[in-house]
């Protein structure tokens, strides 16, 4: 396999996502760890792109480094957290968790190795959106309406519970 | 009358339930209660007896159990020795009684003493009318209750406590072999019926050596309640009891039950010549021995103690040579002559208050009626001619003599020698030389005290005619009537000398005692210096207490140490290992349910990772 | 056509996802928790996307179905900030730790 430009994109942004996980587990403060997941997201977005998925990869822009990175800011803003947040776990447990994470590892990636799938030409990469958009409202129209029922739920649902009480208390 | 006689033991055990009851309120009174009801008892006893002569063998069984194809039977059974006993028993049991009356004066817990008394007499008397052995052991053991509860009367003193548990420890061992020796009789037999038992024994069912294992097993009981060699440690001891109690149990009745039990299994004891053996050599042995310790004790009641100890050992000797008759006899005498002379020193030590006899001398003149008593008794003791003790020890020696048992016969002879040396030098030493006290502090018994005393020594003077060389052999030929070819001859005929011999060696020893200690012609310490390796083994009684100490009580002691800590850490570890791994299982449940959502999740994820790499090493997917 | 291979993009959404995991189940602070959770969900969408077109039958549904994806970690993530606000507000600690309410 030669070294081809789509290879170094491929490790240049996944090096930057792993790196982007690793500093969210090793920096203390929890704004940093916030920010460094910001850069794992956008390189999944690359990723994305390298898929030929082009549609998928604004929506991770838009939707994780946008939205929920913001709104997770918030929240930590709006809860007082402490600055630090230190690991309360005892040593034997993080170490029981983290062989327990290496089995785990190395059993899925004994599946990836032997996992053996020719490649196919495929054409994603024409006209992606349009593509995406004949499926979803031709053969996942009810799946996709259903999913806007959900997120009007979960909107409903997160104003209840972030409402405070004494105003419910106040209307009824 | 004989039909009733199951009254003889019902009376006293009615006093000791009265006396239990309201014993506290009687106080002194109670007294004659107790002494009420064994006069009827001894009433009821002699009547008996006097039936006895003339009728049959009268036996009284109900069914008490039935087990299996064995029936266990309770009743009583009155033939020549159980009627023989009852009266022996009941008499002394009364004149005790009667004496105790003066002699226990003043004590704050006379009625408990009398109610003792009273539960005693009754398990005595149940124990000689007991019509099988299973009956025969439950009042055995009654007997050995009686006998701790009255050995420990004064309780608050250390050393009768002690006394008392030894006397129930050292009894339990023998009692023990006798339990044994029952069960073995009753798995060859089949049956706990003493007629039953001697058919089997002389149908010969039985082979010799389980034969002679049981009758060993039987002596071995005997050799607990007897007192003799090795078992006869605690009967010193028990003279920590009051007076009146060793002159009842530890000299005419409960160590005479020994004796009795040989007595009654008789029949089985000649079917072995092992066991015959073995009871006339350990009767013998015993009988020098605790003769040679009597000569050197300093304590009147020890003395006479071991003098039991020595006088019960020619018992066993008579029974082991086949002197059935004589072996009775002796029992007989000796339980009136012992008990006057318990009684006799008990009235020494009421007057001067004290045990020991070199601080002990001149009372002749002062006791007017104890001194002769006591000198009665003391003659009887020694075989003086024409007294009881003369006849019955005659028999004894006739019995070894005839038997061919030629060693015994001498050792027989050499304790008569020194049971009327010893018993002298006591007598002497009590009531011989100088008065050490001033007389208005020496005060004779009041008559309360001398009146039983008085007919324990008419008895012991005539008792002894019931069977004689010259009179006719009446109790003999009685006891032994209808079972002739089982007993044996109601007389041991024997050659005139060995009678002189007998009264011989009796004035010898009374001469050598007169002269070492009343006379002090010669050096008292002539025969055995005072420092001596050898008085000082006597006077340590052969060092029998220290042996037992240092074998038998430190290695119990030393196996108890080792159980109790196995015990303590090996069972105790264990168990505390059992719970321990349980609590902790416990803790690492209920950490388990800690609410930490993290943790749940931590060991849900572990749970899959575990299946995950067992799957990929198992031959795992794609594969 | 010669790229990266399949098993590239896996093994990354492997490492992504075992971060996530260790992230979720060791951090104490419940909107750490929370971004860990969909970092997990993002290494479960470079899957879906790396099989629409590497996989046995190439097809455009698995970039429709990580769109559906991104679009429940989206509800997720304000629910669950939702419920964070109003234990906030209950108990004053974002705190995993002393979450255990449930247990008494």
């Amino acid at each position: 396999m030669s070294v081809s430009g789509e290879l170094i994109a491929f490790f240049g942004l996944a090096l930057v996502a792993i790196l982007g996980g690793v500093l969210l587990i090793t920096l203390t403060k929890v704004v940093h760890m916030v920010i460094a997941l910001v850069f794992t997201f956008l390189s999944i977005a690359g990723i994305y792109l390298l898929l030929s998925a082009e549609f998928v990869a604004i929506v991770q822009i838009l939707i994780y480094s946008g939205a929920i990175t913001i709104v997770m800011l918030f929240g930590i803003m709006l809860t007082k957290h402490r600055e630090n947040d230190e690991p309360a776990k005892g040593g034997w447990q993080r170490f029981f968790l983290l062989l327990a994470i290496a089995g785990f590892a190395v059993a899925v990636y004994l599946g990836i190795y032997n996992l053996d799938i020719p490649v196919q030409p495929t054409a994603l990469h024409e006209e992606n959106t349009k593509q995406i958009g004949i499926e979803l409202f031709s053969k996942y129209v009810i799946p996709f309406e259903v999913m806007s029922v959900l997120l009007l739920v979960a909107l409903v649902g997160a104003i209840v519970l972030a409402k405070k009480d004494d105003e419910e208390g106040d209307r009824s | 009358m004989m039909e009733n006689a199951w009254l003889i033991p019902i009376f006293p055990l009615v006093a000791f339930l009265v006396l239990l009851l309201v014993g506290g309120r009687l106080r002194e009174r109670g007294a004659y209660i107790g002494i009420i009801f064994t006069l009827a008892s001894f009433m009821l006893s002699l009547l008996t007896l006097m039936e006895r002569f003339s009728a049959p063998t009268y036996k009284k069984t109900l069914e008490w159990l039935t087990l299996g194809g064995t029936q266990l039977t309770a009743g009583f059974e009155i033939n020549q020795l159980n009627a023989l006993m009852l009266v022996i028993v009941s008499l002394v049991s009364l004149l005790v009684q009667i004496y105790s009356l003066g002699y226990m004066k003043g004590e704050g817990r006379f009625s408990t003493f009398y109610a003792y008394l009273g539960f005693f007499t009754f398990a005595m008397l149940g124990l000689v009318m007991a019509p099988n052995l299973v009956q025969l052991y439950f009042f055995w053991e009654l007997v050995g209750v009686g006998s701790f509860l009255l050995i420990g009367f004064y309780f608050y003193k250390q050393e009768a406590k002690a006394a008392a548990k030894k006397a129930f420890i050292m009894t339990r061992i023998g009692d023990v072999g006798l339990l044994i020796g029952i069960i073995l009789l009753f798995w060859e037999t089949g049956s706990f019926e003493y007629g039953e038992i001697f058919q089997a024994v002389q149908s010969g069912v039985i082979s010799d050596g389980s034969l002679t294992l049981i009758a060993i097993l039987i002596f071995v009981g005997a050799v607990g309640k007897s007192g003799q060699f090795p078992l006869h440690t605690w009967l010193p001891d028990a003279m920590e009891g009051p007076t009146p109690v060793s002159a009842l149990i530890h000299a005419a009745t409960m160590v005479a039950a020994g004796v009795y039990l040989v007595a009654t299994m008789f029949p089985l004891f000649l079917a072995s010549e092992a066991a015959m053996q073995a009871v006339a050599i350990t009767g013998g042995f015993t009988a020098i021995f605790a003769a040679s310790i009597a000569s050197v004790q300093k304590d009147v009641k020890r003395v006479l103690a071991y003098s039991t100890i020595s006088q019960l050992g020619f018992m066993m000797l008579a029974l082991g040579t086949a002197g059935y008759v004589a072996g009775v006899f002796h029992l007989m005498t000796h339980a009136f002559f012992k008990a006057l002379l318990f009684l006799a020193a008990g009235s020494v030590i009421h007057a001067i208050h004290t045990q020991d006899i070199e601080r002990m001398g001149g009372l002749w003149a002062r006791l007017k009626w104890t001194g002769p008593l006591f000198l009665v008794g003391t003659l009887a003791i020694s075989g003086f001619p024409l007294l009881s003790g003369f006849f019955s020890k005659d028999e004894i020696l006739m019995a070894a003599w005839t038997n061919g048992n030629y060693f015994l016969f001498i050792l027989a002879v050499i304790t008569s020698f020194l049971t009327a040396f010893y018993m002298f030098r006591l007598f002497f030493m009590i009531f011989a030389g100088e008065s050490r006290r001033q007389a208005k502090q020496v005060k004779e018994s009041p008559a309360i005290m001398l009146l039983p005393m008085l007919v324990l020594g008419v008895l012991a003077v005539i008792s002894g005619y019931i069977q004689t060389p010259w009179f006719g052999t009446f109790l003999g030929e009685w006891l032994v009537e209808g079972n002739e070819t089982v007993l044996g001859a109601a007389h041991s005929e024997g050659p005139a000398w060995v009678m002189i011999l007998a009264v011989s060696v009796a004035l010898a020893g009374i001469l050598l005692a007169y002269m070492k200690y009343a006379r002090t012609k010669l050096p008292r310490e002539g025969l055995v210096k005072e420092n001596s390796t050898l008085y000082r083994v006597l006077e340590n009684k052969y060092y029998m207490d220290e042996i037992y100490y240092f074998t038998i009580v430190q290695m119990i002691k030393g196996i108890s140490l080792f159980l109790s800590y196995m015990e303590r850490f090996i069972i105790g570890g264990l168990i505390s290992t059992v719970t321990g791994s349980i609590e902790g299982m416990g803790k690492i449940g209920s950490k388990l349910q800690s609410g930490q959502v993290q943790q749940y999740g931590m060991i849900a994820f572990l749970g899959l990772a575990v299946l995950l790499v067992i799957f990929a090493l198992t031959g795992g997917y794609l594969r | 056509m010669t790229g990266v291979p399949l098993s590239a993009y896996l093994v990354l959404a492997l490492v992504l996802f075992c971060i996530g995991l260790y992230g979720a189940l060791t951090k104490r602070n419940a909107v750490i928790v929370l971004i860990s959770i969909e970092l997990m969900l993002n290494a479960a969408n470079i899957n879906l996307v790396a099989f629409s077109k590497l996989g046995v039958t190439p097809s455009i549904t698995g970039q429709v179905f990580s769109l559906f994806t991104i679009t429940i970690a989206a509800a997720e993530a304000a629910v669950g900030l939702a419920i964070l606000m109003s234990l906030y507000r209950n108990r004053k600690t974002v705190n995993v730790d002393e979450m255990d309410i449930m247990k008494h």
